[in-house]
């Protein structure tokens, strides 16, 4: 029981502890998310003198503002270009962090070498052989890289996987396999492998479709028919005798000698199934077929008397016109005779009112006396 | 006072509706255009009213889509009304115990096919089966493309449904015609040994050869593709993938387009043919021909056998009329 519980406190304690280192990861990782948004020079302390400008004279402060200038534009193409490194604020603080690590190794290694040598002057001075020992050389360290390595595509493109990674939620750690390469392990066999089957099946059915497609294509093209095309060359079916078209009557005559051929005792019956089926077919296309003499009888009684009818409404139509002509004249003439009266009435009256004067009021009459000598 | 006129604000101003006239002869061909009604006589139970309205859009532009007929109106009644209007096929559908009929007759007085439905599926049915149904917005501004196949020449009676099933739509010159208004396709298939007719109503959709699956689908779609796996754009353009079933039938209807249909498929390229079912679906069998609308002789009948026990000859309901 004791050991369950151990093991249980153990448990808790582990799981506790990765809690906690999770915990500080993801803290570690929020501050560094943090110290990124700051530009770095803002965030370290700058460590290159600055120089003091506002002292120097004319020409001098002329020479350092090229100075400036020239640095200020060779940083700007630094900074956007691909192949230089680019540095955030937390990779500047690492090497901050690691030139200062370095710094006091090798303090502390300097110290060990100090004391060694100490030591070794002592017991030397106490007579002590020693051997030989490339201690003090292996103790050496290394000189600083040099920081301007050249950084690679690759490697740039691993930086923005784990950026993106890292924008994903992947925080907890760079133990965690990245989402991008998981997948790439385990798909590739497989989608490989169903590809390619898939392919091989999908080619064989081809290969057989394509036999048996064609061999079904010829077969289905040698009955096939299709609506009607239009082509520039030919007429179409049955439209050609659209010159010949008979009148009336003669077409009346023709159909009366199919009837009486139809009802002919031997070959009757084989001339109307033909002209029937052939007046189907033709009737089918559009084509006007006049087999009927009653149909035929009705039309052209129809027609003569649709004609009769035409000949009557131009008949009264003349008539009306002459009659319309014949009035006018008349009173047309009517009229010029009752100006000319109207005329001669005036002119009449005109000659009456000049002898209208007082004393005297129309024509002499004759003498007062009547008779005379 | 004269400023109070006649305010116009207050009018009302009555627009004349103007009617869509269809024209009677093509502008291209000079044909007449073949003009349809879709109608039945008697009630129908809805299944079957459902069907005639596939019928409808199936003949759609030339037909009327909203046809109202009533009990009173007879046969004499639409006759006497296509002529003036230029309707050239009456399509009949009929309803008895025993069967379902269609009947296909050229209006003046010309000959009327009957066919015997077997069996049948709307249009809708069609829609719900596929997983993907297509309906673009001008599938039905234009007439359909026919095919008949397995009709053969030989027999009179095949010979004339051909040549009834050719007139009712209209023809196309091959100078002037548009590859966009050709989208629809009906199939008509004769199977000689059950005698049966297959009909069909497909909708053609051209899609470039030669183009691997993901760039056509992109430039189809226009959805953004994921490149959450891709390290870079060039993986996602040569990526071979594995190509679809109906490929196969691709390298048999392929054509070469003769102007750009669209912005996917260019002129001089090739292009597959791929038919997608729309519309309804019969299986119906030529029972019988008569010589005039409903009425004259019977020139074809299938169950001839039955006729001629009852003592019925071809042509004798002409002679009882006379």
């Amino acid at each position: 029981m004791t050991n369950t519980r151990g093991t249980d406190m153990a448990k808790k304690k582990e799981n506790l502890d990765c809690e906690s280192d999770f915990k500080t990861h993801e803290h570690t990782g929020f501050f560094d998310k943090v110290i990124e948004l700051i530009p770095a020079r803002f965030y370290l302390a700058d460590e290159t003198e600055r120089k003091w400008f506002p002292g120097l004279s004319k020409g001098q402060k002329a020479r350092e503002k090229k100075i400036t200038n020239s640095n200020l534009k060779k940083a700007r193409r630094d900074r956007l270009d691909p192949d230089k490194s680019v540095l955030t604020t937390v990779d500047h603080l690492k090497r901050k962090l690691e030139k200062e690590k370095r710094i006091s190794l090798k303090q502390k290694l300097k110290k060990k070498k100090d004391d060694l040598r100490r030591q070794k002057l002592e017991m030397r001075k106490a007579g002590i052989e020693l051997p030989e020992d490339d201690s003090e050389e292996e103790i050496e360290v290394d000189e600083e890289k040099d920081d301007d390595k050249s950084v690679t595509y690759e490697e740039l493109r691993e930086r923005l996987h784990r950026k993106i990674d890292e924008l994903k939620g992947g925080r907890g750690g760079s133990d965690r396999p990245r989402s991008h390469e998981k997948r790439k392990k385990t798909l590739p066999n497989k989608r490989k492998r169903d590809a390619v089957s898939e392919e091989k099946t999908v080619e064989d059915n081809k290969a057989a479709d394509k036999g048996k497609g064609k061999l079904d294509v010829e077969e289905a093209a040698k009955d096939l028919t299709f609506g009607y095309v239009k082509i520039d060359d030919g007429e179409e079916h049955g439209k050609e005798k659209k010159k010949r078209r008979l009148s009336k009557a003669r077409e009346l005559e023709r159909a009366m000698k199919l009837e009486a051929d139809k009802k002919d005792p031997e070959k009757g019956d084989v001339i109307a199934k033909k002209h029937s089926w052939k007046a189907a077919t033709s009737r089918a296309a559009g084509i006007k077929v006049h087999d009927d003499p009653k149909l035929l009888k009705q039309s052209i009684h129809k027609e003569k008397k649709r004609q009769e009818k035409n000949a009557e409404k131009w008949k009264e139509r003349i008539e009306g016109q002459q009659k319309f002509k014949v009035e006018k004249q008349q009173k047309r003439s009517g009229n010029i005779a009752d100006r000319i009266e109207q005329n001669k009435l005036r002119k009449i009256a005109k000659r009456e009112k000049k002898l209208l004067r007082p004393g005297f009021e129309g024509r002499k009459e004759g003498f007062i006396n009547e008779g005379g000598k | 006072m004269g400023r109070f006129k006649n305010n116009k604000k207050s009018r009302v101003i009555v627009k004349p509706i103007s009617k869509k006239n269809q024209e009677d002869v093509s502008h291209v061909t000079g044909d007449k255009i073949p003009k349809s009604f879709v109608f039945s006589r008697m009630k129908l139970p809805p299944s079957v009213r459902q069907l005639q309205m596939d019928l409808r859009k199936l003949m759609l532009p030339y037909t009327a889509l909203s046809l109202k007929e009533k009990k009173r109106n007879t046969l004499r009644d639409f006759l006497n009304v296509s002529g003036p209007m230029g309707v050239t096929h009456f399509l009949m559908l009929s309803k008895t115990a025993s069967a379902l009929n269609l009947r296909v007759a050229r209006t003046p007085q010309g000959p009327t096919l009957t066919f015997k439905i077997h069996q049948y599926s709307l249009a809708s049915d069609v829609a719900q089966s596929q997983t993907r149904p297509r309906c673009p917005q001008d599938l039905f501004k234009s007439p359909p493309l026919i095919v008949l196949s397995g009709f053969g020449s030989q027999e009179l009676h095949l010979k004339l449904a051909t040549i009834m099933f050719q007139n009712i739509f209209p023809s196309i010159d091959i100078n002037t015609v548009k590859l966009s208004t050709c989208q629809r396709l009906v199939l008509l298939n004769y199977n000689k040994d059950t005698k049966l007719i297959d009909f069909r109503h497909y909708s053609i959709r051209l899609q470039p050869v030669g183009v691997s699956r993901r760039i056509r689908k992109f430039v189809q779609n226009h959805q953004v593709p994921d490149l959450r796996n891709l390290q870079d754009v060039s993986d996602f353009v040569t990526k071979a993938g594995y190509g679809s079933e109906s490929e196969g039938d691709e390298e048999a209807a392929t054509v070469t387009l003769s102007s750009d249909l669209g912005r996917v498929n260019k002129g001089a390229t090739k292009s597959a043919v791929k038919l997608q079912e729309i519309g309804p679906r019969m299986t119906m069998q030529l029972v019988k021909v008569e010589e005039g609308l409903c009425t004259g002789g019977i020139i074809f009948s299938e169950y001839v056998c039955f006729f001629r026990k009852c003592g019925w000859k071809e042509g004798k309901r002409e002679e009882e009329k006379g």
